[in-house]
């Protein structure tokens, strides 16, 4: 059998039932189980049996916690497994953890992988809830599970991934006025990334971000490096492929422009980057997912990055720490190339440690796929 | 019957700054149950007595006891086939009046006849002991096996012929067995002593200045009877193990305090009881709750609110709802107001501070009297309880609304200052906002 991007064709058993199936098959023919399901940061159903404040308390009588996760004695929620997600899929892999200031994770993430005749697929969704909407909790995990279910189908059937972009961010604003409800519209923002042999296609709404972080970064970007031209929506996405920098290898760079209002007012040449990231208005998001958000102009860039690096995917508790891509690319690579999760606890940790004010999400795609 | 469900929807703003301890949340509860079959079971049915002042002043003028006839008939008339039901006399004694030997009857077109005839036949003479009447409905209640118990009550004047520790001793025998909605016609009764009984016993009190509004307000009070479903519901309140209970007041349709009425079922829960509930029924409670700092970034269940209704299988659980406390260091969080508790805070206030001038006027104490109704009228004018504010209007000159300079009437007729106080527990609803 003639071996494509270096693995062979041959069947092999499904982890299931041991049937054999295609290798790049998505489910198994006999028995149904999904073969590579996407892996979404919803941590496990139900809470830990024990409050861990009462169990360590010799005085404190035993009790159990609810169903909704507290204890029954002193009230206290227990930790959700949702408070510190891992998620290794070899190819990408992310963390999301709750920060130290936020009473839960309002942050989410789904990463899913296929394998195709054209080559292996590596998908990431990174999802961050609006505090002031009700649920934020639940659109964020709302959201990225309807997109990386749409992007994956699409991924393993060859679509148009800059099309397949835009239908997951609509399925998952879809999936957000089904849970919409009487105490309002649950929001969040929205950032994916479609990883394939050649290149990386982004789409996003809000401020989450996509950082290009260079294995190595020589010197300054050159002149004429294209700024970002998001897709209108109207426009066919073929026609929004970026230029990327001639050099031998693109320098780091972030690849996604903020839907802020301190975005807009540094667009506009009102203000510095420095003094609208320091402004109130910096947080104030002007595009999101929502029911009640108005109408959906999500942003879709496709890039072809020359020479090694990382993809990095994140919410703003990351880069509100530390948002330059040379500096992201510093603390992350020369691990990321080779254990993006190792990578992932690394700037996971270094925003904690800065003071945790927000949810942290990063993930992280070695880039060629598959080198690592 | 089927059990119906309650349904609570809690409302309050969750943050607390780092070390804050106090949380404050309206709890909305609604009985939502299919309407009562017409006819109950005999097990498990509802029992109505009519208690009707028979007392010598009840013929001054005569038209007053005709009046209370007519209007114990026309009460009669609703009571539906099946329900249990009984007409007692009061006096300085109380008396029977149908059935003629005691106990109960069961409604239907016969019985209800038979009553109305014996109604005919009441006659004034005699004074007034209300907690004989109260204990004797005890008694009648007592020998059915009804579980929705409820009672009419009608005097015309002060409680003469008993010591107050009388009265209150009967009305604590009575406290949870039955309910009771007073009545006083005319001006000669104690509004503090009927809304002792009330209170206690879970009903309204309210004067009916005019003997000839008697007919229907009784048909009133008959219907909303008719139209409970649940009996001896009791509002369950869980705390942490480090949480106090402050209080628990019911804000809306009316305001009354239930926080010394806790039954403590275990260390950290306690029962408040509601009385009975029919479908569609809606009330508003106010529940405050200290909890044991946090620090931020943690959470906690500082409450957890649900509704008891014992049954033959045991107590169940109906309905829940969860008050949460969320630590934060984000201030404008923290410092939010959840306007629905600041509206009824301001109701509750509003209830006190009219009760608390009434009896300040009474004392002579005009002062007083003038800075607390005063402090009424911005609170009604406020909270947009305009039929507060009428009511105040009968018994203040109103010079500034908006900062509450007011001036006592010299002369308030009786009838308008009772209406004042019956009515002053009543509160403006606010809905929670759409988001």
């Amino acid at each position: 059998m003639t071996a494509i991007d270096g693995r062979s064709t041959e069947d092999v058993p499904c982890p299931n039932c041991r049937q054999l199936v295609g290798v790049w098959d998505g489910f198994c023919e006999a028995c149904g189980t999904e073969l590579a399901p996407p892996v979404v940061s919803s941590g496990t159903p139900g809470h830990v049996p024990q409050c861990p404040v009462c169990t360590a308390d010799p005085d404190a009588p035993a009790g159990g916690v609810s169903p909704e996760g507290y204890c029954e004695v002193c009230g206290r929620k227990v930790p959700s497994d949702r408070d510190h997600v891992e998620v290794d899929l070899g190819l990408l892999a992310g963390i999301s953890d709750r920060g130290l200031r936020h009473s839960r994770n309002e942050d989410a993430m789904a990463l899913a992988t296929s394998r195709t005749p054209d080559g292996q697929v590596a998908i990431a969704v990174v999802c961050d809830g609006v505090s002031t909407s009700p649920r934020p909790d639940e659109a964020s995990l709302a959201a990225a599970q309807a997109a990386v279910r749409e992007l994956l189908t699409a991924a393993r059937l060859g679509d148009d991934l800059g099309e397949a972009s835009l239908a997951a961010v609509r399925l998952a604003s879809a999936a957000l006025r089904d849970v919409a409800g009487p105490d309002g519209a649950p929001a969040c923002t929205y950032a994916s990334a479609v990883v394939s042999q050649g290149s990386i296609t982004v789409c996003w709404i809000g401020d989450s971000r996509a950082y290009w972080l260079a294995a190595s970064d020589e010197g300054p970007p050159p002149a004429g490096h294209a700024a970002i031209e998001p897709d209108a929506p109207t426009r066919p996405v073929t026609e929004a492929r970026v230029a990327m920098a001639s050099a031998a290898t693109t320098p780091s760079s972030l690849l996604t422009r903020d839907d802020s209002l301190a975005a807009e007012l540094v667009a506009s040449g009102l203000l510095s980057e420095e003094d609208a990231m320091a402004s109130p208005q910096a947080h104030v998001i002007t595009q999101w997912l929502g029911a009640d958000s108005p109408d959906l102009n999500p942003h879709v860039a496709r890039f072809e990055p020359a020479g090694p690096g990382v993809l990095l995917v994140c919410s703003d508790g990351l880069w509100n720490y530390r948002s330059e891509p040379p500096d992201l690319a510093g603390m992350a690579l020369p691990k990321a190339l080779t254990s993006p999760l190792d990578a992932a606890a690394v700037l996971v940790k270094f925003a904690n440690d800065a003071g945790g004010r927000d949810n942290i999400t990063a993930v992280l795609v070695p880039f060629p796929l598959g080198t690592q | 019957m089927t059990q119906p469900a309650f349904t609570v929807d809690v409302d309050h703003n969750q943050y607390l700054p780092e070390g804050g301890r106090d949380v404050s949340a309206i709890a909305t509860v609604i009985s939502d149950g299919t309407p009562a079959a017409a006819n109950s079971e005999p097990g498990v049915g509802s029992a109505e007595i009519i208690i009707v002042d028979c007392s010598g002043s009840m013929d001054v003028p005569q038209t007053k006891m005709a009046q209370a006839r007519a209007a114990t008939a026309a009460a009669v008339d609703v009571v539906r086939d099946g329900v249990w039901f009984a007409v007692i006399a009061g006096t300085s004694f109380a008396k029977p009046v149908y059935p003629a030997a005691g106990g109960m009857a069961v409604a239907s077109p016969q019985t209800r006849a038979e009553a109305k005839r014996a109604v005919n036949g009441l006659r004034a003479g005699g004074g007034t002991a209300i907690g004989k009447w109260l204990q004797l409905a005890y008694q009648t209640f007592g020998t059915t096996p009804a579980t929705l118990r409820h009672a009419i009550l009608l005097t015309d004047g002060r409680n003469q012929h008993e010591t107050p520790e009388e009265l209150a001793s009967a009305v604590s025998l009575c406290e949870g067995s039955f309910t009771c909605d007073c009545r006083g016609v005319g001006t000669d009764w104690e509004v503090g002593e009927l809304r002792k009984v009330s209170t206690a016993l879970l009903g309204s009190v309210d004067i009916v200045p005019d003997p000839a509004g008697l007919a229907a307000d009784f048909e009133a009070m008959m219907r909303t009877a008719m139209s409970k479903q649940v009996a001896d519901v009791a509002l369950r309140v869980w705390t942490p193990q480090q949480a106090e209970v402050r209080f628990v007041k019911q804000v809306a349709p009316t305001v009354g305090d239930l926080t010394d009425r806790r039954a403590a079922t275990s260390p950290q829960v306690g029962d408040y009881p509601t009385g009975a509930w029919g479908p569609g029924e809606s009330r508003d409670y106010h529940v405050g709750i200290r909890v044991a700092p946090g620090f931020v970034g943690q959470e906690m269940l500082a409450a957890r609110i649900s509704l008891v209704v014992s049954s033959p299988g045991g107590p169940q659980v109906l309905g829940q709802g969860l008050v949460r406390a969320t630590w934060t260091d984000d201030e404008a969080l923290s410092t939010k107001i959840n306007s629905r508790v600041a509206h009824y805070t301001g109701q509750a206030e509003l209830a006190s501070v009219i009760q608390e001038g009434l009896e300040a006027r009474k004392q002579g104490d005009e002062d007083t009297a003038t800075a607390r109704l005063g402090r009424a009228v911005v609170l009604a004018k406020e909270s947009g309880n305009e039929d507060t504010a009428r009511l105040l209007a009968k018994v203040v000159d109103v010079v500034d609304e908006a900062t509450g300079t007011v001036r006592l009437k010299k002369k308030v007729a009786d009838e308008d200052e009772m209406a004042l106080d019956t009515r002053s527990t009543k509160t403006v609803r606010v809905r929670k906002e759409q988001a």
